[in-house]
């Protein structure tokens, strides 16, 4: 009987045993056995929504914003159903309280039995060590920068661009520089100036125009054959193969009638123009439409208008491919730390201006921004001015490089050539750092 | 004597039985620990595993633009850094979902990852990624089974609900969890103009920017559009950050019409065939002309049409037979920059326009990746919000062992 009494006790101890170690085993929760990574979801869904630095720009908007409204709405769009969330925007600052909550919201009263977060640190867009740029023309009676954007025009050796992606850039680059930027839409507008009307009260003269569309330019269909103006751009008594050569000729004139600095960004210039109405079923034997073919009287022409003489067809080659691999120019090379811009040193030139152009039509080299190969200058600053005169009429910006174009080459030529200073600000530290943390939980369950 | 013999006998009964009943109730205690903290490991085996796939651009970096032999797998875009995946490496990703098709006249066989009629994208499976290739270059050959499927976040639906005069169509902006209000829309509508049967079409192209009301839903009327009119409509939706695309088409006719199959990356080639060559509908059929464009989204989320030169091979024509014509045409997209490949067509009684996406997230194509669970004792899931060329998607990675479960048995 003893025996059976000391089995009973060793089972009541094993028993005892048993039952305290299974209170120390706590099993988890269901949920957490195989838990959804909340943190790196709530971490990349605010990344995401700041991936075009939208959720950057709307932390530090005032509460009553709509742009508040529409972060909660891509918020909830953008969750599983099953998630709830809560978002709270801190502002940082020194002192005894670091972090200051803002604003917040939710889409539910709580998160559940458990929730993770995760925070992003957002930074506002004066918190950049700022640069205030001197303006191109705010001491005279200057600083307009067209881009030519039109629409209703085509672009050539552009390849992998449009034209308007390439205004959008340089608009970026360079209109911190200038007093008014104006984006010329269409070639009405371009027109327009060319018939000396301001498009938005800028001044005209002595503007900087660049002309993005490649080796083509952009007509007004005005000057174009059977229109009002052909005069003007249409000329087949002077030149059958190539009649558009004559548009050049009154762009060359235009140019040194208002002093602008007109912007080849690449290729051999003016070698078509473009109107998608007037030449909707002319190519440039390319395939594409709303061109025409000028070839090599273009520039001639343009360079003949520009220095006041008669207008003549002459297709004799200006612009050479011999230069091949060509190197920036060591005024230009210094600019790039000055306005950070970096492109590449060395770069394709197949389409240099012969140095012949300069005698040819009253040119003065004002800024090599390649060196000189030989009797060929892959890329340059023209400034035109008569003989026996000092005063500049009309400049030329020239690229002679192969497709497809670099636009900070571009910029850095222009802000090289008219040297602009940059004028450094203060570091402005107080509120220009916000903290947004992302609480997600997931709704129903244990 | 006899009583303590009894007494033996009758406790030791007892003792056994009562150690088995304790092995028992412990080791089941044990294997429930066990599972889980398997079942643990392999949630953050899988969260590490979509980390690795997400954060690393595989090796060579470009490996998705080029013919390059991958040595290391991954998907994000080499061009930026955090949870941003490149469109291309995710274009070579060999479909899990999509039926493969031979191309009879080449015998090269593609990786499907089409969207229904008129939105195609087949990649050879020489130039895609398989799940074993994958799987090997990660590690997880013979150790972990897995599926990873990428889906853009937010829906665009393009429905037409008036045929003609005016051509009225609705877009419906949404994510998994609520509709997008107040979104901006930003379409490209483009109308193929039939110049009768044996010609090249043309098209005309119109680009403007709506937005969307309280509900998520835009209306857009288009005037001068017939019931016979073959068009695309291409819709882009943009609000905080979240990005979606949607598109809708009306062809006339179904069976004649001409199929893009990308040919090579490294040379943007792609290949316009006569669709009865894939269908082998039989002879005779009369050719298929076509007029191909390309379009992209702009920085600001304005579509943009790219003109291409006579040299792309945008026009061209694709014949059934095996006579002199051509039973293909090759073209070539203008740029690497991700866009929609537009190609209008139109043959006697048929016309109409196909979309290819140039990148995978110009047209939200989703993209499922791996293999099919077969039995798994337990699956586990997470999921990470990515960008793709400024498109929100959402990846979810399911992960499973292979290794069994010897706990249990």
């Amino acid at each position: 009987m003893m025996r059976t009494i000391e089995i009973l006790l060793v089972i009541i101890i094993i028993t005892g045993a048993f039952i305290i170690s299974s209170l120390f085993a706590v099993l988890p929760s269901p949920r957490q056995v195989s838990p959804m990574n909340l943190p790196r979801l709530a971490l990349t869904t605010l990344q995401t929504l700041d991936g075009d630095y939208d959720l950057s720009a709307t932390v530090f908007k005032a509460n009553n914003d709509p742009a508040w409204a529409q972060l909660q709405i891509a918020l909830s769009a953008c969750l599983p159903p099953n998630l709830v969330y809560n978002l709270t925007v801190y502002e940082i600052q020194s002192g005894t309280q670091l972090y200051t909550p803002i604003r917040y919201f939710s889409n539910a009263e709580n998160l559940g039995v458990s929730s993770e977060s995760a925070s992003y640190l957002t930074a506002s867009s004066n918190v950049t060590f700022d640069v205030t740029p001197e303006k191109i023309g705010e001491h005279s009676n200057s600083g307009t920068l067209y881009i030519l954007n039109c629409s209703d025009a085509n672009g050539w050796w552009i390849t992998g661009y449009t034209a308007q992606s390439l205004a959008q850039d340089l608009r970026d680059l360079l209109s911190p520089y200038f007093k008014k930027t104006i984006m010329v839409q269409n070639t009405t507008q371009l027109g327009q100036m060319l018939d000396n009307q301001s498009l938005q009260g800028e001044t005209l003269q002595n503007a900087v125009v660049i002309n993005t569309f490649g080796e083509c330019v952009p007509i007004p269909k005005d000057y174009c054959q059977g229109y009002g103006r052909q005069n003007e751009g249409y000329s087949p008594s002077v030149a059958p193969a190539s009649p558009y050569t004559r548009y050049c000729y009154t762009l060359g004139q235009r140019t040194a009638l208002y002093n602008w600095t007109w912007v080849s960004i690449v290729g051999w210039p003016l070698y078509y123009v473009s109107n998608k109405e007037a030449f909707e079923n002319a190519d440039n034997t390319y395939g594409i439409y709303g061109m025409q073919l000028v070839s090599r009287g273009g520039i001639n022409a343009f360079l003949q208008g520009l220095d006041n003489q008669a207008y003549r067809y002459d297709a004799a080659p200006v612009a050479f491919s011999i230069p091949g691999f060509v190197y920036l120019s060591s005024t230009v090379s210094d600019n790039c730390s000055y306005y950070g811009i970096y492109p590449s040193v060395n770069q394709t030139s197949t389409r240099a201006l012969s140095t012949s152009i300069i005698n040819d039509y009253n040119l003065t080299v004002a800024l090599k921004i390649f060196d000189q190969v030989g009797s060929n200058i892959p890329g340059a600053v023209y400034d035109h001015i008569f003989r026996n005169d000092v005063d500049i009429t009309g400049s030329l910006l020239a690229l002679g490089l192969t497709r497809t174009p670099d636009i900070r080459l571009t910029a850095l030529g222009l802000l090289a050539y008219y040297n602009p200073r940059l004028y450094a600000s203060d570091y402005m530290a107080n509120g220009t750092s916000r903290l947004v943390v992302l609480q997600l939980g997931q709704a129903g369950g244990v | 004597m006899a009583g303590s013999t009894i007494d033996h006998l009758v406790s030791l009964t007892i003792f056994l039985a009562a150690i088995l009943l304790f092995i028992s109730l412990f080791n089941q205690t044990i294997q429930t620990a066990i599972l889980y903290q398997q079942h643990r490991h392999l949630a953050t085996v899988c969260s590490d595993l979509l980390d690795n796939i997400m954060l690393n651009p595989g090796y060579p970096l470009n490996w998705s633009k080029t013919n390059s032999t991958l040595t290391s797998f991954g998907l994000q875009d080499p061009e930026f850094t955090q949870y941003r995946l490149s469109p291309y490496s995710l274009m070579r990703l060999q479909s899990l979902t999509g039926i493969p098709f031979t191309y009879p006249r080449t015998g090269v066989t593609y990786s499907n990852m089409s969207m229904g009629f008129g939105n195609f994208l087949f990649v050879p499976y020489t130039k895609a990624i398989n799940y074993s290739t994958a799987a090997q270059l990660l590690g997880t050959t013979n150790t972990y089974g897995f599926n990873l499927t990428i889906a853009p976040i937010v829906t665009v639906s393009v429905k037409e609900t008036h045929a003609a005069n005016p051509l009225t169509i609705v877009v419906n902006v949404a994510g998994p969890g609520f509709p997008l209000s107040n979104a901006e829309v930003s379409y490209c509508f483009l109308k193929v103009v039939d110049k009768g049967g044996q010609k090249n079409p043309s098209y005309t192209s119109l680009f403007s920017t709506t937005y969307a009301d309280g509900t998520g839903s835009a209306v857009i009327n288009m005037t001068n559009v017939d019931a016979d009119n073959a068009y695309v409509f291409i819709a882009y939706a943009h609000m905080s950050g979240l990005v979606g695309i949607g598109y809708h088409e009306r062809n006339i006719g179904s069976k004649k019409y001409v199929l893009p199959l990308i040919d090579s990356f490294e040379d943007r080639r792609v290949l316009l065939v006569h669709s009865y060559n894939v269908h082998d509908e039989g002879p005779p059929e009369s050719s298929v002309f076509f007029n191909a464009t390309f379009v992209l989204l702009t920085e600001d989320f304005t579509l943009r049409e790219m003109p291409m030169e006579d040299s792309t091979g945008k026009l061209g024509k694709v014949v059934y037979g095996q006579g002199t014509d051509k039973t293909w045409a090759n073209l070539t997209i203008p740029t690497f920059n991700p866009g929609i490949l537009i190609a209008t067509y139109q043959t006697n009684n048929e016309y109409g326009v196909v979309l290819m996406p140039w990148g995978l997230s110009s047209m939200a194509f989703p993209v499922t990746f791996g293999t099919t669970a077969d039995k798994p004792e337990w699956v586990v899931t997470d999921i990470r919000q990515v960008l793709v060329n400024g498109i929100a998607y959402q990846a979810k990675l399911s992960l499973w062992s292979l290794k069994g479960y010897g706990v249990i048995g």
